[in-house]
């Protein structure tokens, strides 16, 4: 310090943040500030635990990416703004998101209120608005800065329908689900497809997200006498479900949607998940080069921890985000435009992810029929249960 | 035929549940004529001890039971010293207020530790079912029945012979009188938080054991049942609570039998007003008991108001409106913006509640009803969005006031129980109306705002039209206040039984205030509505009535300035905190209780 006069000191950060305000553009893009993504996502409130999930599997993507070399020698990072997936908050968030120069894109929200609500701002903001568990069929609706990679239920439904009609040969079925935007598209796709195929609904029952006790309804279901309940359902509700089923006196078949695929369903559920069906977009001892590096990337960053549906979608909208960026630059507006060139990201859930241009989603979820046994899933062997 | 057995059982199993926490509701209610928004936070808690007990410590089920008992023991001894005696001396409404802080900070507290994920929580007893009917029943089921029907039997033997028992009893029908008679109250609160937080985490664990999953959210769904299940036996009334909750669990099994599934809830919403407008007192209440709150006026902090000055009142309208000339940032705006939204609603929950004495839990009812109202007419019918948020509003004043009318006979906590109830029909009223408003898939597409045919899509522009309207119906409600009309709502509020004596209709100007109240709330949702593009029935949920409610007791009961001021804080405070990110409720949690502690008439005072 003492070899350095103090005036001159002053002088040259005066000079530097001079230089700074007046070149802040340019030197902002190729600076070694990272890159900055919002998210807007619930951290408190009762969907919290899906915001913790997003973080593990947007931390994971980062490490990955920031060793490859980031994006062109930036760093990718996010901002995680709390919204408790509440339309207020998250319209809040949209502004600040929108008015922040350093943010590129965002992704989330988490429900569709709170996505929605945010929409219009996005769009008339210039700046993506990146859904990936954003299947209201209304979503991508909201404007050209809407995209998701959330699996539309009309790609996935006819799937489950097609295992439980054709390849468990179910003709009678009981669908349950959650009564929610997602529930309530799930199940009409579900339904139609599964009348395609020759199969009679002999009941539905919607349930709200809050419920936890479901005898009474199970008491519908047996005296509707199916030969099959299909839970369109998140783990929590459809390992309950499940449990109250074997409580009553239910023996039949249980398929459920691929929203149930969690180690958490295996742990609430306990024995009554045992012989479960599920059709599911991933699965652990999938092959595919993947799926293995995110679960042995999963499992090594966070103690052993078995990864779960959110954990994947998360790590794929990570990856996706990087991909445009990497295409885009820092420039809202040419990521919006990459997103249509984007082409075959390596994705857990869908092998490759390309957009289709016209509905702003992802086509072809891969498909994987499991089935519960002795505890784990594993991959259906075509015997019946 | 058979199946109807089945539903019966299932009706008393799950009334069963209900009962582990409605008896401590009742306890609570019976000492301090309070209701205990906490007791879920402590059942929520007794849920995880038993998961620490049962899953790392492998304790043997007695053992469980005595260390959860312990433990939630104390939380409810803590909650008692710090949160509640303190309060002994304000106002009716603080301590309800810091139960549901507490609560909020209990919530937090235990999902800060162990994170919001699900956890299992293993039966410790054996998994032996035996048929019954067309169903089983196994040892847990029984075990819960046994503690709730024991534990309702053994309060009611302390509360008829022990000598503590007299006391609490003493307690709970005059304090003064039994203070003078030697009683220490404070020890019996004590013993009775004791009690109830011990009965509740015990009911925790068990509920967790029953369904093998405890979460953080399970604490609010806990508490609504409960006080459904404990005002429908009569509050205060611990035999009362375990029947009103067998009858809640069956009115719901039978619900589901003859509707499905998706209209359980509403019949338990629908049993409470049905209970509350022919039996106000529940249906175990004895008829000599007093009314349980001799003035609604009770529930109002004396207080000299703070006077703001006219001219500074200008100032910082005029401050707010140019404000968007000055280099703001958009997200300051889209804050404003709701604290506006938001204002509106506490303008008319303030007039409802402040002014006229009727504290209203379920006021996002009228949001709702506004929202959908003018969400629908412009969208299917091309109705103006001017005219069309006018017609929110006046359907919000005409359907909720409606609505709200049988509760008018009723006084103190049951008008916020049965509001609470109307607030939850209303939600599940359009989940289930489809054919009307989409159900479950919402309505989107809203158009966004717009007048005279210009859309108002700016910030800036939005910021204006909602300020706008929230000045003039603040503007509105003041003239109200100073008028004649205004008086003889305090007068109400003050003395419903003088009011009556003088000649007033009481259920003539009550519906006058929900009236007024309703239109303004009704077109706060329906700017909500057009700013959002897109609602669902769970855009507007309980935790805006909460959050009103918390609004306006922060600015001061039927303070008009005051609902403004409570607004701009309690949407600013957790904006403020937003860098706390997974701390923030904890945070608003804590800033709410020392609020109530400290300023339970509200920083403007009330009016």
């Amino acid at each position: 310090m003492s070899n350095i006069d103090r005036r001159t000191l002053v002088k040259g950060s005066l000079a530097a943040m001079v230089a700074g305000a007046a070149f802040s553009r340019s030197a902002f893009a190729q600076s070694s500030e990272p890159i900055l993504l919002g998210v807007s996502g619930p951290l408190t409130g009762p969907n919290a635990q899906y915001g913790t999930q997003w973080k593990q599997g947007f931390d994971l993507a980062l490490d990955e990416i920031q060793a490859a070399g980031g994006i062109n020698g930036r760093k990718l990072a996010y901002q995680f703004e709390d919204s408790q997936s509440d339309p207020r908050q998250s319209v809040a968030i949209a502004q600040k998101f929108v008015s922040d120069p350093r943010i590129v894109m965002e992704l989330g929200d988490f429900s569709s209120p709170a996505s929605m609500a945010a929409s219009p701002i996005y769009q008339r903001g210039g700046l993506v608005q990146f859904g990936f568990t954003n299947s209201h069929p209304d979503f991508t609706k909201g404007g050209d800065f809407m995209w998701s990679t959330s699996v539309s239920q009309a790609d996935e439904q006819p799937l489950l329908a097609r295992y439980a009609v054709k390849r468990l040969g179910l003709k009678k079925l009981a669908v349950l689900h959650l009564n929610t935007d997602w529930g309530r598209t799930s199940r009409d796709y579900f339904v139609n497809a599964a009348k395609e195929y020759g199969a009679e609904i002999a009941v539905t029952e919607g349930y709200i997200a809050e419920e936890r006790d479901f005898r009474s309804t199970l008491v519908r279901v047996r005296d509707a006498n199916p030969d099959g309940l299909i839970l369109i359902s998140y783990y929590s509700d459809g390992a309950l479900i499940a449990r109250q089923a074997r409580q009553v006196g239910l023996k039949q078949v249980i398929c459920a949607a691929s929203s149930v695929y969690s180690p958490k369903f295996l742990e609430l559920g306990g024995e009554a998940v045992e012989d479960v069906h599920v059709g599911t977009r991933y699965f652990p001892e999938d092959p595919r080069p993947e799926v293995q590096k995110f679960i042995a990337g999963f499992k090594k960053k966070y103690n052993g921890l078995e990864p779960d549906a959110f954990n994947a979608y998360s790590y794929d909208a990570m990856n996706m985000a990087a991909a445009v960026v990497r295409i885009g630059g820092a420039d809202r507006k040419a990521i919006r435009d990459a997103f249509t060139k984007v082409k075959d990201v390596p994705s857990v859930i869908f092998g490759t992810a390309t957009f289709d241009v016209a509905t702003r989603r992802v086509k072809g979820a891969m498909n994987a029929e499991l089935v519960v046994r002795k505890g784990q899933f594993a991959l259906w062997d075509g015997k019946p249960t | 035929m058979s199946s109807w057995l089945d539903y019966t059982i299932n009706g008393l199993i799950v009334g069963n549940v209900y009962a582990l926490v409605a008896v401590g509701l009742a306890l609570i209610f019976g000492v301090s004529r309070l209701i205990n928004f906490a007791q879920g936070s402590i059942y929520l808690v007794g849920a995880y001890i038993g998961w620490v007990a049962v899953v790392q410590l492998h304790t043997p089920l007695p053992l469980t039971i005595i260390v959860v008992a312990a433990a939630a023991a104390i939380v409810g001894l803590v909650i008692e010293r710090f949160g509640l005696r303190p309060l002994q001396n304000s106002v009716r409404i603080a301590p309800l207020l810091a139960t549901i802080g507490i609560s909020f900070v209990l919530d937090q507290l235990v999902m800060l530790t162990f994170s919001p994920n699900p956890r299992a929580l293993p039966s410790q007893l054996p998994d032996v079912r035996f048929q019954v009917g067309g169903g089983t029943i196994g040892p847990l089921d029984l075990l819960i029945a046994g503690v709730g029907i024991t534990s309702a039997l053994l309060l009611f033997v302390f509360l008829r012979y022990s000598k503590l028992g007299w006391a609490v009893r003493a307690a709970s029908q005059d304090r003064d009188a039994a203070m003078q008679m030697g009683v220490d109250v404070n020890r019996v609160n004590q013993a009775v938080f004791g009690i109830a937080a011990a009965l509740g985490g015990v009911s925790g664990m068990l509920v967790g054991m029953y369904y093998n999953q405890i979460d953080t959210a399970m604490s609010l769904q806990a508490t609504l049942k409960g006080v459904v299940a404990e005002v429908v036996g009569g509050a205060g009334n611990v035999p009362g609570a375990v029947i009103g909750s067998l009858l809640l669990g069956l009115v719901e099994s039978y619900g589901v039998a003859v509707f499905g599934t998706s209209y359980r809830n509403l019949f338990a919403f629908l049993l409470l007003v049905v209970v509350l407008v022919l039996r106000p007192n529940g249906l175990f209440a004895s008829a000599r008991q007093a009314p349980p709150e001799p003035l609604t006026g009770t529930f109002i902090a004396p207080s000299r108001p703070v006077r703001i000055p006219r001219w500074a009142l200008l100032v910082a309208v005029a401050i707010f409106a140019v404000l968007p000339f000055f280099p703001v940032s958009f997200y300051v705006l889209q804050t404003l913006i709701n604290a506006w939204l938001l204002g509106m609603l506490a303008l008319s929950l303030t007039l409802v509640a402040g002014t006229m004495g009727q504290v209203s839990l379920g006021h996002a009812a009228l949001l709702a009803i506004g929202a959908y109202t003018s969400a629908l007419l412009s969208l299917t019918l091309n109705v103006p969005v001017g005219l069309a948020i006018i017609a929110g509003g006046l359907m919000s004043a005409a359907l909720g006031t409606t609505l709200i009318s049988p509760s008018f006979r009723l006084r103190g906590h049951y008008v916020s129980i049965a509001t609470l109830a109307i607030g939850e029909i209303v939600s599940l009223v359009i989940l289930n109306w489809e054919s009307v408003t989409r159900g479950p898939i919402g309505i989107s597409g809203i158009p966004p705002l717009s007048l005279f045919g210009y859309d108002l899509v700016s910030p800036t522009s939005i910021y204006w039209f909602s300020f706008v309207v929230m000045v003039a119906l603040a503007l509105l409600q003041g003239r109200l206040l100073g008028s004649h009309l205004g008086r003889s709502f305090r007068a109400i509020r003050d003395d419903d039984i003088a009011a009556r004596a003088y000649g007033l209709s009481l259920n003539r100007y009550k519906s006058l205030a929900f009236i007024f109240g309703g239109f303004a709330a009704g077109v706060s949702g329906a700017i909500a509505a057009h700013l959002y593009s897109y609602i669902n029935h769970e855009t507007f949920n309980t935790q805006q009535s909460i959050l009103a409610l918390t609004v306006v007791i922060l600015g001061g009961l039927g303070n008009v300035v005051g609902a403004i001021v409570g607004a701009m804080a309690l949407v600013g405070l957790p904006e403020v905190f937003r860098i706390a990110a997974e701390y923030r409720i904890l945070i608003y949690g804590i800033v709410l209780l020392l609020l109530v502690r400290f300023r339970p008439q509200g920083l403007l005072g009330t009016m």
